[in-house]
């Protein structure tokens, strides 16, 4: 199987380049993680990329495969393309190989202040919850920040520092759909003006791409609507 | 067209006018295919009644607004933040809708007034 690699070495003269690799004894069901990998043990151990759980829950390796942002120790190699184009998530700095800096990414995710904001005394035994409260967490909480859906997105390449991106606006969703939450008015006057979140033009490059099969977008329509509603 | 139309209120006035502009599209093209004018005479008529003068004033309205929102959206996305720049842009395209607006408002007023007739 045919593959080629963006390299980048911070430390050589060399501008970054793609450079291909074959490798034999494909089995059935391997992931691109494991090709990767391969290539690393096999033939080039200067080969640099992030990795760790191997079953699409850290969200460590998320790459540009074949022109579409994924993880690659989910994606089987089997319907992959070749050569197979592995590079590393669009738009942000690269470290080096398809290793980028996420700092900018993070700062986004932290602006939104992720974690609940009570403003009444905490009660003394556990928050109650509904099943259907709870029910509005579903398709939130699930992020693994991998930052497919971000780097997937043109207006976050476009104003990476004003636009909050698909990834940081799911997360600041999650925390107004929470009924336990009692920020809500701060939280959505941190998110108005034209950048941090009507950058959003709904083209739907998140939802697409995310390997969790979350919808960014639609998060992004309920935060918007509850901006109107409380407005209005 | 001010500063103040920006975030929840751009997106609002992009969303509220594009939804006229579709109606009044539908029905412009709905009515056209029924009434078939093909006369000055049938045009003229038209556009000298009240309730079609005021949907089509709300119209261009609506046009300029959209047209506002949307190209500010472009200018903001692909420009980046270049201050002289931008300001530049914004002017003209400001300057630009205004004028057309004042062009269709010369138009409407002059079916009104007969000047054109």
């Amino acid at each position: 199987m045919e593959f080629r690699i963006y390299r980048y070495d911070p430390e050589g003269m060399a501008k970054p380049s793609m450079q291909s690799f074959v490798l034999e004894g494909i089995q059935p069901g391997m992931m691109l993680r494991e090709a990767l990998l391969r290539i690393k043990a096999e033939q080039d151990e200067s080969l640099s990329f992030r990795h760790s759980c191997g079953e699409g829950v850290c969200g460590s390796d998320a790459l540009n495969i074949n022109g579409r942002n994924g993880l690659a120790c989910i994606t089987p190699l089997a319907e992959l393309k070749q050569p197979v184009e592995v590079r590393p998530l669009p738009g942000m700095p690269v470290i080096r190989d398809l290793i980028v800096d996420m700092s900018q990414f993070y700062h986004h995710y932290k602006a939104v202040k992720p974690w609940l904001t009570v403003h009444e005394p905490v009660p003394e035994v556990e928050y109650r919850q509904s099943p259907a409260e709870r029910a509005r967490l579903d398709g939130l909480y699930e992020c693994i920040l991998c930052g497919a859906c971000s780097t997937a997105c043109p207006s976050f390449w476009w104003n990476p520092e004003k636009f909050r991106g698909p990834a940081a606006l799911l997360q600041a969703w999650r925390f107004l759909a929470d009924s336990r939450d009692q920020d809500t008015a701060s939280r959505l006057e941190a998110l108005d003006g034209p950048y941090k979140l009507f950058r959003c033009h709904s083209i739907m490059n998140c939802s697409n791409v995310c390997p969790k099969g979350l919808n960014p977008t639609r998060a992004i329509g309920l935060i918007k609507q509850l901006m109107l509603a409380r407005q209005v | 067209m001010n500063q103040h139309l920006s975030g929840l209120p751009a997106w609002l006035v992009q969303r509220l006018s594009a939804v006229y502009l579709a109606l009044f599209v539908l029905l412009a093209l709905l009515w056209w295919w029924l009434a078939r004018p093909n006369d000055y005479a049938a045009w003229h008529a038209l556009f000298a009644s009240l309730p079609v003068s005021i949907a089509v004033g709300m119209f261009v309205l609506a046009l300029l607004l959209h047209a506002w929102v949307g190209m500010r959206n472009i200018l903001l996305d692909y420009l980046g933040y270049r201050p002289g720049l931008r300001l530049a842009m914004l002017s003209l395209l400001g300057a630009s809708l205004l004028a057309m607006g004042v062009w269709a408002l010369r138009i409407l007023t002059g079916v009104w007034t007969g000047v054109l007739a």
